[in-house]
């Protein structure tokens, strides 16, 4: 036989080399390529998980629940590495108690092949999870869930979060870092049906967010937004704003914005019912800023608080401030806190003229208007006080009814509170304090040194216990008056500036009433403003008729809670 | 060296192979939510490997105590076709092997397995992994009492059309081991001394029928373009599992994951106990691994090479060839699918991939081998 032995042995020298060949492919891919297969890997074999922190919560004064996270449960489907549906879809079905045919419909028509919801929002027990998770491609997605418990009632302030959880306005978006926490994340290896193989390696815990305590009340706010809600829906109003504040400390006990929406479910918001008009919204407050005029005014002794003041019966003209009418009938001679009581606008304007402009300016400006009060709030303006060397001799005349500056209703609530404090700065705040999740308290808010005093305490004494407590016995705020109580305050019934015209809108107002209660030692300082009631409801339209009733109600439901 | 030295050399680098087979078959079979029915063991794949690895041994050492010329014609005549073993296997083979097509259980849809239940226990029986061996056996016997006749052309076309028969059975359900059969089986005859220009002929026609095949089957032209296309592009679909061969491959580096501890075989690799359990050997023990295993294989070919050049006996040189040819190139031809530098086919790497037919005739073969090595006289 000629057995061919040396072709035989050259194939097997070939196989031989072939074997190297392999090992060198191998060290090619091992050494080589190593990096790219392992981004590879990642992919396809690596899953993270993320441990989402609890949000803090945002709790009031007394610790009751404004805004909190709970747990809730979506089962997804990862459609892709599903291999039979039917017995999918039916073991899962008889899980969770759903149709099969409905579960195999949310699968197929899932936009995204790893990640089909099937049931959002739900709460699991023990075992139902223990069931699902042995079934291949079916997962179960744990989130947090914000409830609002008082809807509503407290949007702007305690604010929302979108999708992603960060907070998009009031406190939620204030101290979005202190209530977010942090997320924990920790990446592993896991089988095709995404189960954990081994845990790569944990980066880093779940840090809970911490909780917030406002010096808000949450029954004080359902008060505050009940009664101006009612007068907001019966006048038709554009918007509205109340707050109650505590004038000793600045602390906000309610604050209300209209129209409002639902925190939990923002369809249907919009710009108005979205923003907090108290803080961004500047508007020309009108009569309610003729308290602070006068105080300042007796302050700087340009006037004596005895002296009487001739309001030229109503037709007050002159070369340099043009023509000053009153909103109704005109006055003769009125003493200062009559001025106040009637609201003469005449005689504020000659409280104006007595001052002049840089001692006018200067308390407007000590009274905090043009600047933000520093509220805890996201979005607050500034409003507009014009530079004295731009000031005309209509300015001076105009200023101290109101008109010709911009403020905020915040600004003006704080003007009034440092009227109410005896003369002594305040800023309104709404953290009382920050506690984290292991219990320690991360921030106190402590009470304003009292040093700086804006007007002195008698000065400050008589424009509440003279002036404003007769605006509410004798004047235009009698419907703010209650048996129990010695209320004060002003009303106000502002014009709103027509833009594009550059006068005034004789259709258009704000109603506003601010003021406290008791006289003597005020506890609550109320603001309410009704931008533009509906005038031709014919119900009335003035801050005397729409706003005073309404922080009557306010001030006599939060007097009787506080138990003063 | 002597010729014994050379068999219980040879019997080292078998063992050592199975016994690395077995190791990576347990590792690769685990799964997250193993719970073992020790009662039931036979049910494992990688508890039966264990089974199947002692059986081996008993093959392996059984069969280098046989003496391989009683395989060959040891009678003249019509006699010694009748009671020649090799022809004995192949005709069993082909009756095994039309019975696969309609008594086979059917498994990833093709019938390549017998399924016997036998008590409480099932036998799985593949039927092409006996017919190569019947054919690599009777090759060689054939060769060897045809002398010269072999080189008659009419001889040849009967060879040729006896291997039709087989490679053709076993491509119905197996297109890889048909290949693979009739590319060795040419080769055999080839070196037994086969004129050249005999083979030009049955070259259209192997090529005609493996065109069809290729062609006939959506799923085997996904394979060949899983093979072409760049892999990251076909990830996802037919390209999935080379794809994740070579990613634990590659994500073994030079030291490996260590073992156990490699993550592909948790559902990513598919056939990663069989075909593939090369890409969980490097994934686990990495470079060193892979040349662990390439350095075993070549040891083989060399002490293989050595027993075929100590022959002094045709038809010992012509088996130990053989023998060595089928065990090797299967080797280079399963490591080449799984580094990706050959398209995908399904072949066992020998002695390591899991299964019990493969490892015992395998054992079988290596147990002839040393017999060969034993029996022939230092040159």
């Amino acid at each position: 036989m000629n057995m061919r032995n040396k072709t035989a042995l050259l194939l097997l020298l070939i196989i031989a080399a072939a074997l190297l060949g392999i090992g060198v492919r191998c060290f090619y891919l091992q050494y080589y390529k190593a990096d790219y297969y392992h981004e590879a890997s990642v992919k396809s074999q690596k899953s993270s998980f993320f441990e989402r922190p609890r949000r803090g919560s945002i709790l009031d004064c007394r610790g009751r629940t404004l805004a909190a996270s709970y747990k809730v449960d979506t089962v997804f489907a990862e459609a892709r590495i599903i291999n039979d549906l039917k017995k999918t879809t039916e073991s899962l079905a008889a899980i969770i108690d759903m149709d099969p045919v409905e579960i195999s419909k949310l699968i197929l028509t899932a936009r995204n092949p790893g990640y089909a919801p099937i049931v959002t929002d739900a709460k699991l027990t023990d075992e139902q999870r223990n069931q699902i998770r042995r079934i291949r491609g079916i997962g179960i997605e744990s989130r947090w869930k914000r409830i609002y418990p008082l809807s509503n009632a407290a949007a702007q302030v305690v604010g929302f979060i979108g999708t992603d959880e960060h907070g998009l306005a009031g406190i939620e978006q204030q101290y979005n870092k202190t209530l977010a926490g942090s997320v924990g994340q920790s990446s592993f290896f896991s089988d095709a049906a995404r189960r954990p193989v081994r845990l790569e390696q944990c980066q880093s815990f779940a840090q809970d967010g911490a909780d917030i305590i406002l010096t808000l009340d949450a029954t004080i706010q359902q008060f505050t937004h009940k009664a101006l809600l009612k007068q907001f829906q019966e006048y038709e109003a554009e918007s509205a704003v109340a707050t109650v504040l505590d004038p000793c400390t600045g602390a906000v006990l309610s604050m209300v914005s209209l129209p409002d929406f639902n925190p939990a479910d923002l369809s249907g918001a919009d710009a108005n019912s979205l923003g907090n008009h108290l803080l961004s919204d500047p508007y020309e407050p009108g009569s309610i800023f003729k308290p602070i005029v006068a105080a300042w005014a007796v302050e700087t002794n340009s006037i004596d608080p005895n002296e009487t003041i001739f309001c030229e019966d109503g037709h007050y003209r002159g070369k340099g401030f043009g023509s000053i009418g009153e909103y109704r009938q005109g006055f003769g001679n009125l003493k200062i806190s009559e001025i106040i009581a009637h609201s003469s606008n005449i005689g504020m304007a000659k409280i104006g003229q007595k001052m002049g402009t840089q001692k006018l300016y200067e308390g407007v400006t000590l009274f905090g208007f043009g600047q933000k009060t520093g509220i805890d709030l996201p979005g607050e303006e500034y409003g507009f006080i014009r530079k004295p060397d731009k000031w005309t001799g209509y300015s001076v005349a105009r200023v101290p009814f109101g008109h010709e500056v911009l403020v905020t209703a915040i600004q003006m609530a704080r003007a009034f509170c440092i009227l109410a404090n005896d003369g002594r700065v305040v800023n309104p705040h709404l953290v009382k304090a920050i506690v984290s999740d292991t219990g320690k308290k991360l921030k106190i808010t402590e009470p304003m040194p009292t040093g700086g005093f804006v007007v002195s305490k008698n000065t400050a004494r008589w424009i509440i216990r003279q002036a404003m407590r007769e605006v509410v016995t004798d004047g235009t705020g009698k419907k703010a008056a209650l048996d129990k109580w010695e209320v004060w305050g002003k009303t106000g019934t502002a014009n709103i500036a027509d833009r594009t015209s550059g006068g005034y809108d004789e259709e258009n107002y704000v109603a506003s009433f601010i003021g406290g209660a008791p006289a003597q030692r005020p506890a609550v300082v109320v603001l309410v403003s009704i931008r533009k009631p509906n005038k031709k409801l014919s119900k009335g339209y003035t801050g005397g008729s729409v706003a005073a009733p309404v922080a009557a109600e306010i001030l006599k439901n939060t007097l009787n809670y506080l138990e003063i | 060296m002597t010729g014994k030295t050379i068999a219980n050399i040879i019997a080292c680098l078998v063992v050592t192979l199975m016994a690395l087979g077995v190791v990576f078959v347990f590792s690769a079979s685990a799964r997250i939510d193993a719970e073992y029915d020790l009662s039931k063991f036979y049910s494992y794949p990688e508890f039966r490997q264990i089974v199947f690895f002692m059986v081996s041994m008993i093959i392996l050492f059984a069969f280098s105590r046989l003496d391989y010329r009683k395989l060959g014609f040891c009678f003249t005549g019509v006699k010694g076709w009748i009671f020649n073993i090799s022809v004995l296997l192949v005709v069993t083979s082909i009756i095994l092997l039309v019975l696969v097509l309609f008594l086979g259980a059917e498994v990833n849809y093709a019938r390549r397995w017998f399924r016997i239940p036998a008590g409480p226990v099932t036998i799985n029986f593949q039927p092409s992994e006996l017919a190569k061996w019947s054919l690599v056996l009777f090759i060689c016997a054939v060769s060897v009492v045809l002398d010269k006749k072999i080189k008659n052309f009419r001889i040849f076309v009967l060879l040729s059309l006896l291997i039709g028969l087989v490679v053709g059975l076993i491509v119905i359900e197996d297109f890889g081991t048909a290949v693979f059969v009739a590319f060795i089986s040419l080769v055999i005859l080839f070196a037994a001394g086969a004129k050249w220009w005999h083979f030009l002929t049955p070259l259209p026609v192997l090529a005609a029928v493996f065109a069809f095949a290729i062609f006939s089957s959506p799923e085997r032209i996904e394979r060949v373009k899983a093979f072409i296309l760049p892999d990251d592009s076909i990830a996802q679909t037919s390209g999935y599992q080379i794809r994740q061969s070579l990613i634990a491959i590659s994500t073994g580096r030079i030291f490996g994951k260590g073992l156990g501890r490699g993550i592909s075989k948790y559902g990513h690799l598919p056939e990663d106990t069989t075909d593939f359990i090369f890409a969980i050997i490097a994934e686990e023990f990495g470079f060193l691994g892979v040349c662990f295993v390439i350095l075993l294989f070549l040891l083989l070919l060399f002490f293989g090479i050595i027993i075929i050049c100590r022959c002094n006996d045709d038809f010992g040189r012509l088996l130990a060839f053989g023998i060595v040819l089928a065990i090797v190139l299967q080797a280079v031809i399963n490591l080449g699918v799984v580094t990706r530098l050959l398209p995908t086919k399904g072949i066992a790497l020998p002695f390591i991939s899991a299964g019990g037919t493969h490892l015992f005739l395998s054992a079988m073969a290596a147990g002839i081998l040393m017999s060969i090595a034993k029996r022939s006289n230092a040159g």
